[in-house]
């Protein structure tokens, strides 16, 4: 190992990256674009869930309060229908799921209840909605929680069983901070194995491979050179992926030395595949295709979208053999759920593969030609 | 036995067999220090094959070859940083300019101060310092293999074919500038198709076809051994002059140039040649008598064309 040949190398890589300027700008722009377009996504579905449409046909005083509790106890927020509207037809206009209706003389049955203890008084709340919608469901469930707490305090009885929330979690988090890492992941898997399998074929079909057998340049001295430099580009990507991600969906991710020593293994296990990959298939388009055919499973299935557990059992077992799965579940554990020890797991497993894939990639990697 | 001083480069025997193709048939040669050896042969020869055994980066399968006294399948890397290899098709990265792409291959032999400067003179591309790689020409290219070949001072270049493929001004030019390193007293090793090149580079060449050496020596023991005849061209109209001589029994053959061309042994039979034409009553326009070239001896030794031209192939 000579630090000066692989600072050589260094220079020419970064030299030619930075005048490749289509190849720089998709390296850094594909993974932005994903998360810019599955965050707006992820954002406006989180928002849905939220929104409650209310239609009061009473217009009294304690039918505005029900409002607001229900604004207040199930977190929604309101948006009032005109009572004159055909609630129906306003649900297919405007493409709510759901519109919860006042009746009129809501107030008069309260009194009924409250004031004069005629425990035939009684009001019918109606859901309209959508069933065609997937969270319709919860929010008419959060809905009879919301009702039930009503009556229950109607009841001036104190509530038998009571309830407590302890999360797993250290805090809340959203879909879109669970997605960003997987996305790192995922981008430096890609570049990882598509740069090695592009310019190590390009340079042995070239005859520079060659030529460097030649030097005094080593096998290892190339190697940990490709290595650095892809190092380098994924921390580059990935500062401007957290930055967009920050900047735009105000993502509060955890950030400490995990995620350069994830974004490290996820490198060397990817160029030791590529390294291997270019050993096997000598036409460049051949290798562009069989890294194709590696990382499209791995991009789907190792639950960088999408958590794994939405996948069938057996697909599951798959996705818990892919080398990406342990990047992915080890960089949430370390930016989402602050968990060191489930992230020291999947590291350990990341690092044997990387290892192991490493030492491969050296042994097939052939300096000399022609043999 | 030989010495270091004295020869450079020692092949004994050696042999490379690619399955079952035999590239390389037990040849031997040496190469002295400060000569320019040319390695001569046509396409499939294997002359990539010899000299990359040479330089370290191919395994013979049998035979010696000793490159500064050492052996090149044990002493690697000893070696690499004495020589300098200019590889066939050679290539570089190509958004580098020429500037860097020297101080790049200088920085992989580790060495203190190379001249870049010198070395930019002396292949002449003062001009195109700044120039990346892709946009130089095929000659210019060349030229920078050559200087890149040059980075680490070595004792013994390695030119696989430095003029193939390039147009007859760029061929002139990287001429030039190995005659350049043959008056720096460099041993330079060089394979080639052309003969031209051997005959105004080389001290020493080697003619190597179908893997066996089959001549060796300088271009002009070369000619004076193997050419123990006498061109003789006519230039004439109508088919009768080459009856004429085909009747006098010597075998006449037509170039491209719808030239005729006789083999004679000896002046007389020139002069027989030309009575016979006389009494016959014919005529030709131009008349040639001269010693065959190097690249004509080849064709008498081996009986194929140096290059796949149609100017050879006519005359064969
Ligand atoms: N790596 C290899 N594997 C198998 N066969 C090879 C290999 N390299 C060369 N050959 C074969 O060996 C023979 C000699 O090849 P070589 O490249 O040494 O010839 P050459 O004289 O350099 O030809 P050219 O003028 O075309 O460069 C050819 O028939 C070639 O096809
Ligand atoms: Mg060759």
């Amino acid at each position: 190992m000579n630090p000066r040949i692989i600072s050589a190398n260094l220079v020419v890589k970064l030299t030619s990256f930075h005048r490749e300027r289509t190849t720089m700008f998709f390296t850094i722009a594909f993974p932005i674009i994903l998360i810019l377009v599955f965050g707006t996504i992820f954002m406006s579905q989180d928002n849905v869930s939220y929104h409650l449409c209310v239609q009061d046909l009473d217009q009294t005083i304690s039918s505005a309060q029900s409002i607001k509790t229900l604004e207040h106890d199930g977190e929604f927020k309101i948006t009032r229908v005109d009572p004159a509207a055909n609630a129906t037809q306003y649900v297919r206009d405007n493409k709510v799921n759901l519109v919860l209706v006042i009746p009129k003389g809501y107030e008069n049955s309260l009194m009924q209840r409250t004031d004069f203890d005629n425990p035939d008084a009684s009001v019918t709340i109606t859901y309209i909605y959508d069933p065609s919608s997937s969270s319709v469901v919860t929010k008419m469930q959060i809905l009879d929680a919301v009702l039930a707490g009503i009556n229950q305090e109607m009841s001036r009885m104190p509530p038998f069983i009571r309830s407590a929330q302890r999360s797993i979690l250290t805090r809340k988090y959203r879909f879109i901070e669970f997605f960003i890492p997987g996305i790192i992941a995922m981008s430096v898997m890609t570049l990882s194995l598509f740069s090695t399998v592009d310019s190590d074929t390009e340079l042995r079909q070239k005859g520079i491979i060659r030529k460097l057998s030649t030097t005094p340049i080593t096998r290892t001295d190339w190697i940990l050179s490709g290595i650095l430099y892809q190092f380098i580009l994924a921390v580059i990507s990935t500062i401007v992926m957290l930055l967009v991600s920050y900047a735009v969906f105000n993502v509060s991710l955890h950030i400490d030395a995990w995620l350069p020593a994830f974004i490290l293994l996820d490198v060397i296990a990817f160029v030791g595949i590529g390294m291997i990959l270019t050993r096997f298939v000598k036409e460049a388009q051949s290798a562009a295709a069989a890294a194709n055919s590696i990382s499209f499973p791995m991009m789907f299935l190792s639950g960088s979208f999408f958590p794994i557990e939405l996948m069938p059992g057996f697909l599951q077992k798959f996705a818990k053999m892919l080398p990406l799965y342990y990047v992915n579940e080890g960089l949430r554990a370390s930016m989402v759920f602050v968990d060191n020890l489930a992230a020291l797991k999947d590291a350990a497993v990341i690092g044997v593969f990387a290892a192991v894939v490493f030492i491969l990639g050296i042994m097939a990697t052939k300096w000399e030609e022609g043999q | 036995m030989t010495n270091e001083a004295e020869h450079v480069i020692e092949v004994e025997h050696l042999t490379k067999r690619y399955g079952g193709l035999l590239a390389v048939n037990g040849i031997s040669f040496t190469v002295r220090k400060g000569e320019v050896f040319a390695f001569l042969g046509p396409n499939g020869a294997g002359k990539t094959t010899t000299v990359e055994i040479i330089e370290t980066i191919r395994t013979p399968t049998s035979g010696n070859v000793r490159l500064l006294g050492m052996d090149v399948t044990r002493m690697k890397r000893d070696i690499v940083p004495r020589i300098g290899v200019l590889p066939q098709g050679f290539s570089s990265f190509d958004r580098i300019t020429v500037r860097e792409t020297l101080q790049y291959y200088s920085r992989l032999f580790c060495r203190g101060k190379t001249d870049i400067d010198g070395l930019i003179g002396l292949v002449n591309l003062k001009d195109k310092t700044r120039e990346q790689y892709k946009n130089l020409s095929g000659g210019l290219k060349q030229r920078l293999g050559i200087a890149i070949a040059l980075v680490n001072d070595p004792e013994v270049v390695f030119l696989d074919e430095p003029t193939t493929g390039l147009d007859p001004g760029a061929r002139r030019e990287v001429w030039d500038v190995l005659l350049g390193l043959k008056e720096k007293g460099k041993t330079v090793f060089l394979t080639t198709h052309y003969m031209e090149e051997a005959e105004l580079l080389a001290d020493a060449v080697a003619i190597i076809s179908r893997g066996k050496i089959i001549a060796m020596g300088s271009p002009r023991e070369l000619i004076e051994s193997n050419a123990k005849y006498l061109l003789l061209t006519l230039q004439s109209i109508g088919d009768k002059v080459f009856e004429i001589v085909r009747n006098l029994g010597f075998e006449p053959v037509h170039d491209n140039h719808k030239n005729i061309k006789v083999r004679v042994a000896q002046t007389d039979d020139v002069l027989k040649i030309l009575n016979a034409i006389k009494d016959a009553g014919a005529s030709f326009l131009n008349l040639d008598v001269r010693k065959p070239n190097l690249e004509e001896v080849f064709l008498q030794l081996t009986g194929e064309a140096l290059r796949e031209d149609p100017k050879q192939m006519a005359s064969k």
